[in-house]
Formats: C-alpha cells, structure tokens, sequence
C-alpha cells in the first residue's frame, strides 16, 4: 500500500501548533476532496483538560468543514482500518499519547515507549492520504534532574527525531508563525 | 575547531558520528565520567571529540570561584585542546554541549550559576570555533562557518 504524505508539526504551548495543523488539513483537503478526521489522544483527566479540548471542538466547529472526531488515548493502530486514501488525518498529539502510554498502560520502558508511538503512526500514515503530527517541544532548558522527567524528555526527543526523519515535511511553530525545517513550504 | 549544540536528546551525538564517520578518533565524554581535559599521552589521533560539556562544566562547579572565574577556568582548559588542534592542520576538535539556556529561570541559585557559565563559555567557543551547528531533532542548522 502507499504510504500517505506525513506532515510534523510541533512548538512551544500556545503558539498555535493545533490551528496551523487543522489548517494545512482542511487545505490538503480541498485540493483531493478528502474527508477530515481528528484523533484526539487527551483525555479529560481534569477540569482544565476538560476545559482545552472543549475550546479545541469548538474551534472545529466553527469552521463551514465537517471533522469527524476519533477519541483514542493509545493503540491508534486499532482505528487505523477505518482510514482509506480519501482521508486526511490530524493526529493532536504526541504528548499526550506518550502520556497515556507512560501513565494508563504504565509503559515506562523507553524503547517500547518508543516502539509503540512510532507503530500508531506507521499504521495511520499507511491507511490514510496524509497524516498531519502535531508535538511539543520539552527538551529545551535544563535537563531535568529528576528521572521520570529525563525519561520522558528522552524518550520524547527519540520519539521526534524518528519522525522528523521520517516526514516529508516539518514545521515548528513559533508564536503562530510556521517555521519549515524539512521539505517544501508550500 | 567544531562546535554542536542544540536541546536535549535531539542527536547531536548520532550526527557528530554521522558527519565525521571517522575510524581512529579519540570520545571524551562527560556522561561516562571523563575528564574533558586533553590526556597526557603523547598520542591523539587527529579527531578529538568533547561530548557533555554543560555536564563537565557542572562537574568542576566551586562556589569559592565567581562564574566570571570559573567560565575562564574552562576556557583556559578547552585552550590546551586548541592548541593541539592548530599545532597540526589535520587535526580537528569536535565539542558537543547540550543548550540549556531556553528553560524556565531555575529557582535554585546553583542551577542558575550553572547555567550562566554554561551559557558564557557556549558564548567564548562559538566565538573560537570555525564551524557551530545547532542539531534540531536530527537537522543541522549552521550557525557559522568559516572553513568554506
């Protein structure tokens, strides 16, 4: 099967990592009339989690295209089947994927950690026209001193440099503005 | 003389192993507990690489010293290693330090005093170096370059 364009897109809280993504989407859409589909891996542990993705929904809902919304903490190689080549993917985002792998399934060893995210992301990109990565950038400042940190920081920074690598093309978002370090910003 | 930095876990070491595929090289490393302080022996081969050198730096840290003095301490150091590495032009020193300078301010005051060295001394190598690359998730961006 051919593989689908994979697009990274990552950056700093709030520099609108999320918007430009759903953006680029609705573009590649109209280009080959695709259909829209979020995977949203955070899961409303909390008030302010709650309080996130509903203004992300809303967001979606108030562009004139239809999104259909996947809620799927791990194992999206599951959903992967349900995806053709007249589908375009938004996967928001590898943070709290890895959350969820350290945290529900208590998956802390790195290379397995690793291994699982990087198989989700294989397995859409595979099914689907195109899959659109969104990230966070955590391995800037100090290296944490405290190990489950460092872990993650490790195991997150592996996590992109796989990707990255094997993007067609990559974006870092720097206050809403998109920042093209691999492939063509087209 | 060759500079990398860049964030944490972002490969800077996989590209410095990638760039230079050398074969005979001596790999100093602040992580396995070398010293970054050129060895005694009288044989180097002609790549020299410095790895960890924010976590040499935090090694050698002495409230008794002003950052001003311990950034020159360092530097007094990294200036053996440059002058083994312009005593002969097949030679090339490689240093990698990760960037700790994009984090939150730390609140203890030893995290800070370390990081303002760090910072200083990433300041005087890029100053020296001919080449400095800045390594993003496996991507080099060169900062500067005077060897073209």
């Amino acid at each position: 099967m051919e593989t689908g364009e994979l697009i990274f897109v990552t950056g700093g809280v709030r520099s609108g990592k999320s918007s430009y993504a759903e953006n680029k989407a609705i573009e590649l859409s109209r280009k080959s009339e695709a259909k829209l589909h979020y995977i949203a891996c955070g899961m409303p542990s909390d008030e302010e989690m709650a309080e996130r993705i509903a203004r992300h929904q809303a967001n979606r809902e108030s562009v004139p295209v239809h999104w259909k919304t996947w809620e799927c903490p791990y194992h999206l190689q599951c959903i992967a089947g349900y995806f053709s080549k007249q589908d375009i993917l938004v996967l928001d985002c590898v943070t709290s994927l890895l959350n969820n792998y350290l945290f529900d399934c208590a998956l802390d060893d790195p290379p397995n950690a690793i291994e699982s995210i990087l198989t989700d992301i294989t397995c859409l990109q595979e099914t689907a026209a195109a899959l659109i990565v969104v990230s966070n950038e955590v391995t800037q400042g100090m290296p944490h001193s405290e190990s489950f940190t460092r872990n993650y920081q490790y195991i997150l920074g592996n996590v992109h440099q796989q990707i990255v690598y094997y993007a067609d093309t990559v974006f870092l978002l720097e206050n809403g503005l998109p920042i093209c370090k691999k492939g063509a910003a087209s | 003389m060759h500079f990398i930095t860049g964030g944490a876990y972002n490969g800077k070491r996989k590209w410095v192993k990638d760039h230079y595929a050398a074969e005979h090289y001596i790999w100093l490393s602040a992580y396995s507990s070398d010293a970054l302080t050129k060895p005694l022996q009288n044989y180097i081969p002609s790549l020299a690489v410095l790895e960890g050198l924010e976590e040499w730096i935090r090694t050698q840290i002495d409230s008794a010293f002003s950052p001003y003095t311990l950034r020159q301490r360092v530097m007094d150091q990294l200036g053996v290693w440059l002058e083994w590495e312009q005593a002969n032009s097949c030679r090339r020193l490689v240093i990698i330090g990760t960037d700790t300078s994009k984090g939150i301010v730390p609140m203890d005051k030893r995290q800070r005093y370390l990081r303002d060295v760090t910072g200083w001394v990433y300041q005087d190598i890029v100053a020296q170096a001919e080449r400095a690359d800045v390594i993003w998730y496996g991507i080099a961006q060169t900062i500067k370059n005077d060897y073209i």
